[in-house]
């Protein structure tokens, strides 16, 4: 070993040392978030993407937010809301809140904001969201009201879905969208500093937050594209906090003496379609029923998953506020999947099924769709599993050109009009289950129940409906897996925001 | 000369035009781009719209059209994921890519012409299977293997070096390291074929006839003449690294044009891939260009040729 001391001469000669140690930036109260890629843009209320918005809500806050505890919508920038009439949401507004410039927050930025949306010129994927919103009226400073084209009690979960992120109205007016692009103003937690494309971006603790100063000075996103590299940057105490850590890496990280693994129960779901929306043998209820028999979730969970993840009986998981607890789950029975192929006249021995599925896009994807297909084939039936590239599954799904089953996940689904309307029904692009007319005619009504009560009811009702038809099999809710420092105290949230508001550094 | 330099130019253009044109047409065999772009619950008329608002309802033809009339400008139009300038987008990533090839350059050429040659004088020695040894083992090793075993010792177990990103010498260690263990080796066994060869000449034996050093002969007579099969190596290699090292890139979190090209290429953000294929073409055309010229200056009788 008479070679290291030179090298060690050397690296330290050269100033290889990486700098900043993780002490320094524990003392110093310096965060650093590894994600996969940079945010697509600055600008809020502009591109959907989670990568993006994570970012962005750290600058800006959202309008309203949700209760970490049960995901119901809970006040944040908006202090309180109620229907003024079917057509009418009347929204007061949290008072003494500033923009990072200074300018005030008010019933104007409200109505500037989704200005900015409903302009076409801004070209925001936020537009068709928006598109039952006629208009925001000023009522006074503090209140504002949206009038919409026609009832829509949903208005308040897409607002909760980080939907409307509050701009200035006089930046927005007097420096242009550009320059918000360029230097984000918002009422957040923390303030714009630099951002390196491909590389990071550096935010700093806004002393003056409405919700009092946040523990950390510093929050810095780094972006590394590779999982490995990502893993790697946390072991060596590079980064701080990393997202989707293997369920295999979890020992690995743990012993790792830097950082722990932080589990929560996301509210992203995961499922297999049984399509029905082209020609095929998943036209036939008994033969969905007989697939979904076949299929042992709970092995899946227990071996590829290794248990990260929970059982999931219908369409929606118990976090989202509209799930409905009735309902048995389909048991795995091969003996009465068996008698049900037998019914429809369908000898599984003869039968072959095409399965789609992406490759990591989803916790273990691919391995998931290749078990299933092993699964199946105890009953003799063969399976094609179809590897697709991300794009080319979406592609896929959308001009219904997937095998007879697909693998998707969606998320954050946090209330059924989300979830149910857009997988349901014959029209949305992703959906795989359609033609339905009952069923279509009870959601078509669901969606414009103003009274909670009633609302939950239809939504139960339907809930009931969609798990009688076995649309898919239905599989479970992906466990979000963290890899968080030991300095730091942060509790991992269901709707997937990574929102550095609400880390601390331990006290040593 | 000025009609060879316009030759070369219009030759220049031509290689850059039928690159875009192909690439034009090729990446759009893989799908629509739109739904990538989209949040997913966006409904089909939406989607629809979008897609007037880009032109991807045009036909291909006229699509083709718009497209070389508008590069021809020097506009690639705007990144369909980032919203901004497609050619800004691709430009900016330049100078990451360009001192990570320098630097990998300088290491290959460090490490290959000496290996090259030792091996080439020592031929049958146990230099020469040592030397060669290590060259099929850099040429066999998988870049992304070799950059994550690096990462572990290094950075993870050792704590010596970062895991990447840019920053001071340090961040270019490794990924310059990874890059240079393939492009060193197949110049070294280039380089170690090459001196073999010219070794053999009657100019050699008659320097060494003179009475001139080992040494003399080598780096006087030799090197300089199996000088345009490495050189034209070298060239094919700087090429392939100015136009972005995929893997290395990716791996060590380096912001170059590689790793910006792979992700659009994954995310059909059609006018950052047109916009980098433009850019790495016209790189790779110009290095070509300087290599004929340092013919002309380790061979006067291509200069010759090229005046005849």
């Amino acid at each position: 070993m008479r070679f290291l001391k030179p090298l060690v001469l050397l690296v330290v000669l050269l100033g290889l040392v990486p700098a900043a140690a993780a002490q320094e930036r524990a003392r110093a109260k310096e965060v650093i978030v590894g994600f996969a890629a940079e945010p697509r843009s600055l600008l809020p209320n502009t591109i959907v993407d989670w990568t993006t918005n994570n970012q962005v809500e750290h600058m800006y806050d959202r309008f309203v937010d949700r209760d970490p505890k049960d995901y119901k919508p809970a006040p944040m920038l908006a202090t309180g809301w109620k229907i003024v009439n079917d057509t009418t949401w009347e929204f007061s507004l949290r008072q003494g809140v500033r923009f990072h410039n200074g300018e005030p927050f008010n019933a104007a930025s409200v109505k500037a904001t989704m200005d900015y949306i409903k302009d076409p010129a801004s070209k925001t994927h936020y537009l068709p969201r928006w598109a039952l919103v006629k208009e925001v009226q000023i009522v006074n400073d503090s209140t504002v009201r949206f009038v919409t084209e026609k009832p829509w009690p949903g208005l308040i979960d897409r607002m909760a879905a980080t939907d409307f992120l509050p701009m200035p109205p006089k930046a927005l007016k007097e420096q242009g969208v550009q320059a918000l692009a360029a230097k984000p103003i918002g009422t957040g937690p923390f303030k714009f500093v630099q951002w390196v494309r491909d590389e990071r971006l550096v935010l700093e603790k806004n002393p003056d937050y409405w919700q009092g100063p946040p523990d950390l000075n510093r929050v810095t996103f780094r972006f590394i594209p590779e999982f490995s590299a990502r893993l790697a940057a946390l072991l060596a105490g590079e980064i701080d906090i990393m997202k989707d850590v293997p369920p295999h890496a979890v020992e690995l990280v743990d012993r790792s003496g830097k950082a722990r693994v932080r589990a929560t129960v996301s509210s992203r779901i995961n499922y297999l379609a049984l399509v029905n929306l082209k020609p095929g043998p998943m036209q036939d209820l008994r033969l969905r029923k007989a697939v979904h028999h076949a299929v042992n979730v709970d092995e899946l969970i227990q071996q590829v998953l290794k248990r990260r993840a929970s059982k999931m009986c219908g369409p929606l998981s118990p976090l989202n506020v509209d799930y409905s607890p009735k309902g048995e789950c389909v048991k795995y029975d091969p003996a009465r999947a068996l008698a049900l192929f037998k019914e429809a006249g369908v000898d599984p021995a003869r039968l072959t099924l095409t399965l789609d599925t992406p490759s990591g896009r989803y916790p273990l994807d691919k391995d998931v769709s290749l078990a299933i297909a092993a699964q199946l084939q105890r009953l003799g039936i063969k399976v094609n599993v179809v590897v697709n590239e991300w794009g080319t599954h979406l592609d896929k799904i959308k001009n219904r050109t997937t095998g007879d089953m697909f693998f998707l996940g969606w998320g954050p689904a946090l209330d059924a009009q989300g979830t149910i309307e857009q997988l349901f029904q014959t029209a949305p692009t992703y959906s795989s289950y359609g033609g339905n007319k009952p069923l279509e005619a009870k959601i078509a009504q669901a969606v414009t129940i103003v009274d909670p009560k009633r609302r939950l009811e239809a939504w139960a009702e339907i809930q009931q409906m969609v798990r009688d038809e076995v649309p898919w099999v239905f599989l479970w809710q992906q466990h979000d897996l963290y890899g968080v420092a030991h300095w730091i105290e942060w509790k991992p949230r269901a709707d997937e925001k990574v929102w550095m508001f609400e880390a601390k550094v331990v006290p040593r | 000369m000025r009609s060879y330099l316009l030759s070369r130019l219009v030759q220049t253009a031509l290689v850059v035009f039928l690159s875009l044109t192909a690439v034009f047409f090729l990446v759009r065999l893989g799908g629509d781009p739109v739904l990538l772009f989209l949040p997913m619950d966006i409904q089909a008329k939406d989607v629809n719209e979008f897609r007037q608002r880009l032109g991807f309802n045009d036909p291909l033809a006229f699509q083709y059209g718009r497209f070389v009339t508008a590069a021809a400008r020097g506009d690639f139009g705007e990144s369909l994921r980032y919203k901004r300038d497609a050619l800004r987008l691709v430009l900016e990533r330049l100078p990451a890519t360009f001192t990570l090839a320098a630097a990998a350059l300088l290491l290959t050429f460090c490490l290959a012409i000496p290996i090259g040659v030792i091996s080439a004088t020592q031929r049958g020695s146990m230099l020469d299977y040592l030397g060669m040894g290590g060259a099929v083992l850099g040429q066999a090793i998988p870049g992304f293997w070799l950059g994550l075993m690096l990462i572990y010792l290094f950075s993870v177990r050792l704590g010596w070096l970062p895991t990447g990103g840019t920053g001071g010498a340090a961040h270019y260690l490794m990924p310059s390291v990874v890059l240079a263990a393939f492009y060193a080796a197949r110049m070294a066994r280039l380089t170690r074929s090459a001196v073999l060869e010219t070794l053999n000449e009657d100019y050699v034996l008659t320097a060494r006839a003179k009475g001139l050093t080992e040494v003399a002969v080598v780096a006087k007579h030799t090197l300089k003449n199996s000088a345009i099969p490495i050189v034209t190596l070298a060239g094919l290699e700087t090429g392939q690294l100015l136009g972005g090292a995929v893997i290395t890139e990716t791996i060590f979190a380096w912001p170059g044009v590689g790793r910006l090209t792979v992700q659009a290429l994954l995310n059909r953000d059609f006018p950052v891939v047109l916009a980098a294929v433009f850019v790495i073409s016209v790189t790779y055309t110009l290095i070509n260009f300087l290599v004929d010229l340092l013919y002309g200056w380790l061979d006067p009788r291509t200069r010759r040729e090229v005046g005849a």
